[in-house]
């Protein structure tokens, strides 16, 4: 086997994290930091996928490729951060951790989420910011996750959000900055626990009137809106102030607006950001 | 012994007390004492006396023999030996010139017939011929034995039951219209049975719904006390006490019952302690005005058991005595009082006003006028940790719109804690350390300064 080389002579980098490993089991410390530690595989923290006591596996700045399916061993596991890796692919099995609830993936290269990616029975935060997701990358039943509170979606490449984001009724905290998104579900509308909305640097010209129903404009709640190609009064409101643009959507002018508008659709605007160098489409590293 | 019972004032209704002493006497032929003065004194009427006393059959041989001329050795009869009736002798051989009188010896007891012995000692010339057997009508024979009983006499085979024909056992009789009974015909004859113990009723017999009774046996049948000298009421076939007769005719009627004078209860009954009165039994404990159904019962007050403090008072002075009513069911607060919100409360009525528990003690919230639990006061107004997303006990991480836990702030990125003097950068409302911002891609952090102008910010505590 070309790899048993490798594991023989151990590199620095992987003396590295397996010392933090050492540490930690000898400490019986349940959070594990190995950020930024040169590591490409799972392979080079031997015995991790053993230590079920952890809680907290913190992996962000490697340059991991794969998620072994035994990682969902740590059955203690609350928070997992893969930040800044360059994953690919997710194992099925990810979904079944029973306390997962933080999961950050933000900054890799996924293309795609595995099925039965809805299944986690806990997770309360997702952060899939800066991957190459589009509406066609949510397997079925994704949106079950009815315990998620916040859900990042930023630096992706959606056009479209399913309209069975409704069904995600305790989010509070929905962020599709940054994508190419052509317009937006009436189905936002329903998830009234929406305290955050952050729809900046899109391709958006309207907003369905139903946002109008969430509470967007008390001093506990945030909507970002620029950088859209917003109708002339959104555009208009929006100089003056986002609470005035909640008012006018809120209006019957603007309901005979958006019903027009979308009647006599004309074809999208052009795409807002050149995304050909993103970090995450880059392949040439390893 | 043998009772007869005193005749007690009868209960007002159906009860009768019975005397059997009306009906029937008993008496003990008993054996006069040689040493009893009469017995003395009928000696010495008689010629020969003390010849012989407390005879035996020996005796009597004897004296046949040593008194053949005496015409009557001793005017006794008198005799309480049960097995040994006594019986006077006459001399056959002597006319009896002096016919004994009788005489009956006199107890103490009460239980015994009294006799007078001076009228019923009969002096005078009695010749054998006209003695005649009270039962058999014959006359006696010489040195016959004849039983004398209340100036009747008997022959000795004469003298006995009415019903079984035997001798008086102890010599006790019970007599009953002229005939003597010996003492268990008599009972199974003429003594009544007890209605409830089926046995005899000797004594005092209480006759009561068309039965008769022991004194002991005839009860209350609600509270089982004795009636015989309280008198009873029949209610349903049934003797109760006056007491349990009136209750139960008040809980026919649905009313109460006064708990001082057992009297039915018609207008609103007042309750205290427990029990329920007529409200005009009792006084204000402040103005002494009587009571009406309006009174209240003041259990307690701060520093006072409740034993101690229950009083009562008029509307007018529990009114007046200030205390506190609750800011939800606007009633009196006797127990403990919560104080908040500028109002009184009872302890169970202050809840919270989202989930209604009531906060029994714990610590609540306020806000607009309203209580809250800990829980839904952070739920509705803010202050869970966004990493754990519990209730943030201690200090509290407040910035880019959302709370953290002390030890739960952290870079958003690389999990490592940060604390007030960490600068930080804003990504989506999310705080990353600059080490972390420093390795985001340089088209992105172009971006983020263009969109958000980001500037290290600072964490407010």
């Amino acid at each position: 086997m070309n790899q048993a080389p490798v594991s023989c002579i151990p590199s620095p980098k992987m003396s590295k994290a397996k010392k933090v490993l050492d540490e930690a089991r000898s400490s019986g410390n349940p959070e594990l930091d190995l950020m930024e530690k040169g590591i490409s595989s799972f392979e080079e923290m031997p015995g991790l996928l053993n230590m079920s006591n952890i809680t907290r596996l913190t992996l962000s700045h490697n340059k991991i490729i794969d998620i072994p399916p035994g990682l969902a061993n740590l059955v203690n596991l609350e928070i997992l951060t893969l930040f800044n890796n360059h994953i690919e692919e997710l194992p099925v099995s990810l979904s079944s951790m029973p306390k997962l609830r933080i999961l950050n993936l933000g900054m890799n290269r996924l293309n795609s989420l595995p099925r039965g990616f809805g299944a986690f029975p806990v997770l309360e935060v997702l952060d899939l910011s800066y991957n190459n997701l589009n509406e066609e990358s949510f397997p079925a039943n994704f949106f079950i996750l009815d315990t998620l509170r916040a859900l990042y979606l930023g630096d992706n490449d959606f056009e479209f959000i399913p309209p069975e984001i409704g069904q995600l009724k305790n989010l509070q905290i929905l962020v599709l900055r940054d994508n190419d998104l052509i317009e937006l579900p009436k189905e936002i509308g329903d998830l009234t626990r929406l305290r955050e909305l952050h729809i900046q640097g899109n391709r958006l010209t309207v907003l369905p009137p139903e946002i109008g129903q969430l509470d967007l404009v008390s001093n506990k709640s945030v909507l970002k809106m620029d950088y859209n190609p917003w109708v002339a009064p959104i555009a208009d409101q929006l100089q003056v102030g986002i609470s005035h643009v909640i008012d006018y959507i809120r209006s019957e002018t603007y309901r005979y607006l958006f019903s027009r508008h979308i009647s006599v659709r004309g074809p999208p605007p052009p795409k807002y950001i050149d995304k050909t160098n993103k970090l995450s489409r880059n392949r040439k590293s390893n | 012994m043998w009772h007869s019972g005193s005749s007690t004032p009868v209960a007002p209704l159906a009860l009768q007390s019975l005397d059997h002493s009306q009906l029937y006497q008993r008496r003990t032929h008993q054996m006069g004492d040689g040493n009893d003065p009469r017995t003395e004194e009928i000696d010495n009427l008689s010629p020969s006396t003390g010849d012989y006393e407390d005879l035996s059959e020996q005796d009597w041989a004897d004296a046949e023999n040593s008194l053949s001329s005496i015409s009557i050795s001793s005017g006794q009869m008198s005799y309480a030996k049960p097995t040994r009736p006594t019986f006077l002798k006459l001399s056959s051989t002597n006319t009896p010139a002096l016919f004994p009188t009788r005489s009956v010896s006199e107890t103490s007891s009460p239980l015994y017939m009294h006799e007078n012995s001076s009228n019923s000692r009969i002096t005078g010339n009695m010749s054998l011929g006209n003695m005649f057997c009270s039962r058999c009508n014959d006359g006696f024979e010489p040195h016959e034995k004849i039983v004398n009983s209340n100036g009747e006499l008997w022959h000795t085979q004469c003298f006995v039951c009415a019903q079984c024909f035997r001798p008086f056992p102890d010599g006790t009789f019970y007599e009953f219209e002229g005939r003597k009974y010996c003492e268990h015909d008599f009972h199974v004859l003429f003594a009544p049975c007890c209605g409830k113990c089926g046995e005899f009723v000797i004594g005092r017999v209480i006759k009561a719904m068309n039965a008769n009774w022991h004194p002991r046996c005839f009860r209350c049948e609600s509270c089982s006390k004795e009636l015989a000298d309280l008198g009873f009421i029949r209610n349903q076939g049934r003797a109760l006490c006056h007491e349990c007769n009136a209750q139960e005719k008040a809980v026919g009627l649905g009313k109460y019952i006064c708990h001082k004078c057992h009297g039915v209860i018609d207008e609103k009954p007042l309750r205290f302690r427990g029990e329920v009165y007529h409200p005009y039994h009792f006084n204000c404990a402040s103005c002494k005005v009587e009571l009406n159904s309006d009174a209240r019962e003041v259990k307690s007050r701060p520093g006072f058991t409740s034993n101690e403090m229950n009083e009562l008072y008029c509307l007018r002075c529990h009114d007046k005595m200030g205390i506190p009513i609750c800011g939800a069911c606007r009633r009196p607060i006797e127990e403990r009082v919560v104080t908040a919100l500028g109002k009184h409360w009872h302890v169970e009525h202050f809840v919270c006003a989202k989930c209604e528990k009531p906060f029994l003690g714990h610590r609540h919230y306020e806000k607009k006028g309203l209580a809250y639990c800990e829980t839904h006061y952070h739920q509705l107004f803010g202050n869970l940790c966004f990493v754990c997303n519990q209730v943030i006990a201690g200090d509290v991480f407040t910035a880019l719109n959302k709370a953290w836990c002390v030890h739960h702030f952290a870079c958003s990125v690389c999990d490592q804690k940060m604390n007030q003097k960490t600068k930080f950068y804003e990504c989506d409302l999310k705080p990353v350390c600059k080490k972390c911002y420093d390795k985001y891609p340089a088209e992105v952090r172009r971006r983020l300064r263009k969109t958000h102008e980001a500037t290290p910010k600072k964490a407010t505590v």
